[in-house]
């Protein structure tokens, strides 16, 4: 008997993550609200420098938001498959491993983007920074691909650690040094959006952020299976 | 004598050649005059650095890929001595970087980079430590090792991407016919150094194993059947 | 591709010093009911997981249908099912819901009428928009026995399948069973409730200390604990 495609069952994963998401909506403030917390502190740390210091900073501290809140909600991903061996029912169905983290990293894809209308509008307030229509296109496409760059590598590293101890530890340790190249890139990036880019440099960046993407959607997909299967 | 320790001698041999030769006979540079003996140490290992995680890369492969217990020895091997030449690369970086530019770390984007790497390779060495059973332990090695390993690129590739405050990609075509002879002979003393630290770690991890290995249990009784 | 559902040659596992296996040989027939009977901790659990392919052996060899489920993963697990006591069971989303996903990446994919009925064969009608993370442990044996339903598999695997269960739970598993074996599906069962799994197979294997004590009809099973030297 064939089971139905690689597309079709990500799909119901995804299904699946958004609804359970949804029901534990309360969760998702808490994270919105910790990466404003996040922004806040930072602002508090750098705000007596002055005004043009908080500008400069703007970027990096938004960046190291979403990044601090990313580990909330890429840990919490995976405990729902955890509880009662759920992941491992989807695969004796069988369920192929790389629907599974497409699926999933489609949902913290989503998750991550999520924050943006809280977070970008509360760095434009705190760190006193003004976008204009065009300038937040661009911010909310390089968000779009700086959250995919960290849900990739984040899923396959979330379902990695989620049965070790220090769990809580090892993920964002594995995690974050991978992550530089978007890091900084998206840096550099929201930077030159925030300057109105004179010297035209924002492409290469995105490049730079669309090539982790690829790279690392296509590895993990493939990487998966030996994450979740103990057999294999 | 065991054949590994051939590694030791020869890379021995080659360090002390290359670094007597590069001490004395080949000449100070034109602009930063003595103080750039020091990449005859520094740029072999940052070479042979490179080199041994793209070994760990290939090993790790090779575990996923047959499950041998072997590769993950060796994997784990090539990680281990890569953190070491990685430390010692940043150290010599260092050491290079104070009185040629007045500062010990400048967020120059190789130095950067194989700071960067240094952690992630130290994080798989810290992984390896929550991990009880010895095949899971390997698998996870090996897809963490090969998920880290295509940012090591970026090491090689740092200095072309993004201006860079550090010395331009030092090859034999830029240096003086003088500088590249020692250059060369450290980049082979310190592969083979290498190669014989990563042989003789393997051997040490084999003989635990062996020592750990529990023989299955003697078939309990006849078993009845009705 | 082979028709004998499960071939053991030499099975061994070990978790750190401890062998839960050793010196498995064993071949099921098709069609047959068989009980894996044995203490706790004699490695009925284990080996099932070794043929569900969740597992890796030590040592020797295993064949489901004629292929190893470590390698030919995919084809062994679509024509075998677990069933353990762990229900596979995400909190949060209701029975219909679950069904709707296991469904979705089955096929064919039933539509929800289906699946309500289904909820209904198994006295859960009432509960299908109920979260089951608030099912008792016999609601959520009965989910999981439905999602054997949807899989419609030729080898079953049951892993304590009275376990947890009332009275009345414990006759619908008897059914069920007897309605799996009239189709011709082979069904492993691991359970200590030895008189009621014992009437329900054709043969039984006893574990003990993760090895083959005894193998033979069910009917003339030994209990467990017995001296089978002095038989």
């Amino acid at each position: 008997m064939s089971r139905p495609g690689l597309a079709r069952q990500s799909l119901a994963i995804l299904g699946k993550d958004l609804a359970l998401e949804w029901r534990n909506r309360a969760r998702v403030v808490a994270v919105v609200l910790f990466g404003v917390l996040v922004l806040l502190l930072f602002s508090l740390a750098f705000g007596d420098k002055g005004t043009q210091v908080l500008q400069v900073t703007a970027g990096g501290c938004l960046v190291i938001a979403l990044f601090l809140s990313s580990t909330l909600s890429l840990q919490e991903s995976f405990r729902t498959e955890d509880h009662d061996d759920a992941l491992e029912g989807l695969l004796l169905l069988p369920t192929e491993p790389a629907s599974i983290f497409y699926g999933k990293a489609l949902a913290n894809t989503f998750f991550l983007v999520a924050l943006a209308p809280v977070l970008i509008p509360v760095t434009t307030l705190i760190y006193q920074v003004s976008l204009g229509p065009t300038q937040v296109l661009q911010i909310a496409g390089l968000w779009l691909a700086a959250a995919a760059g960290l849900a990739a590598p984040g899923t396959l590293y979330a379902g990695l650690t989620t049965r070790l101890k220090s769990q809580d530890v090892l993920m964002p340790l594995l995690l974050f040094p991978l992550e530089v190249p978007v890091l900084l890139a998206t840096v550099k990036a929201f930077g030159l959006v925030f300057d109105g880019d004179p010297m035209g440099q924002l492409s290469s960046w995105t490049q730079l952020i669309v090539a982790f993407d690829v790279i690392y959607w296509c590895l993990c997909g493939v990487l998966f299976r030996f994450v979740v299967e103990e057999a294999a | 004598m065991k054949k590994m320790h051939a590694f030791g001698l020869v890379g021995l041999a080659l360090i002390i050649v290359g670094s007597i030769y590069g001490l004395t006979a080949s000449p100070p540079e034109r602009h930063m005059g003595d103080v750039s003996r020091i990449l005859y140490v520094h740029v072999p290992t940052a070479w042979n650095c490179l080199l041994i995680y793209l070994f760990a890369f290939g090993f790790a492969i090779a575990s996923l890929w047959t499950g041998k217990q072997r590769w993950d020895i060796a994997t784990t091997a090539a990680i281990e001595t890569g953190v070491v030449l990685n430390i010692l690369l940043l150290g010599t970086g260092m050491i290079f970087a104070k009185p040629t530019w007045g500062i010990w770390w400048d967020w120059d984007v190789r130095l950067t980079t194989s700071l960067i790497a240094l952690i992630f390779y130290a994080a798989i060495l810290a992984l390896r430590t929550f991990i009880d059973d010895p095949n899971r332990r390997a698998t996870l090695t090996a897809v963490t090792c090969i998920i880290s390993f295509v940012d090591v690129p970026l090491i090689y590739f740092g200095v072309r991407w993004w201006r860079s405050l550090h010395q331009i990609q030092s090859s034999p075509e830029t240096m003086a016919e003088t500088m590249v002879f020692p250059m060369r002979v450290n980049a082979f003393a310190v592969l083979f150094i290498s190669i014989w630290f990563m042989l003789l770690r393997a051997r040490i991890e084999r003989s635990k194993l062996e020592s750990d290995e529990v023989v299955e249990p003697p078939v309990r009784r006849a078993m009845a059947t009705a | 591709m082979s028709s004998t559902p499960l071939v053991c040659a030499g099975l061994g596992r070990r978790f750190g010093t401890k062998w839960a296996l050793a010196h498995i040989d064993l071949s099921v027939a098709p069609a047959s009911v068989t009980l894996l009977a044995g203490a706790n901790g004699s490695g009925k659990t284990t080996l099932l997981r070794i043929v569900a392919g969740l597992v890796r052996p030590t040592l020797g060899q295993v064949l489901v249908f004629g292929q190893d489920p470590r390698i030919a993963t995919s084809y062994c697990r679509q024509r075998s099912s677990l069933v353990s006591h762990r229900g596979f069971l995400y909190p949060g989303l209701t029975a219909l819901e679950t069904l709707r996903l296991w469904s979705s990446l089955l096929t064919p994919d039933n539509g929800d009428n289906e699946l309500l009925e289904l909820l209904g064969s198994v006295g859960l009608g009432d509960e299908a928009h109920s979260d089951t993370s608030r099912f008792s442990a016999g609601m959520r044996k009965r989910l999981t026995l439905l999602r054997v339903r949807l899989e419609n598999p030729d080898l079953v695997l049951l892993d304590e399948p009275f376990a947890a269960l009332d009275p009345a739970g414990q006759v619908l598993i008897e059914s069920w069973v007897g309605e799996l074996k009239a189709r011709g599906t082979t069904i492993i069962m691991a359970s200590h409730a030895i008189e009621r799994a014992k009437a329900l197979c054709d043969s039984a294997v006893l574990l003990e200390q993760g090895q083959i004590a005894w193998m033979g009809e069910a009917a003339k099973m030994p209990t467990p604990g017995t001296d089978l030297e002095a038989q």
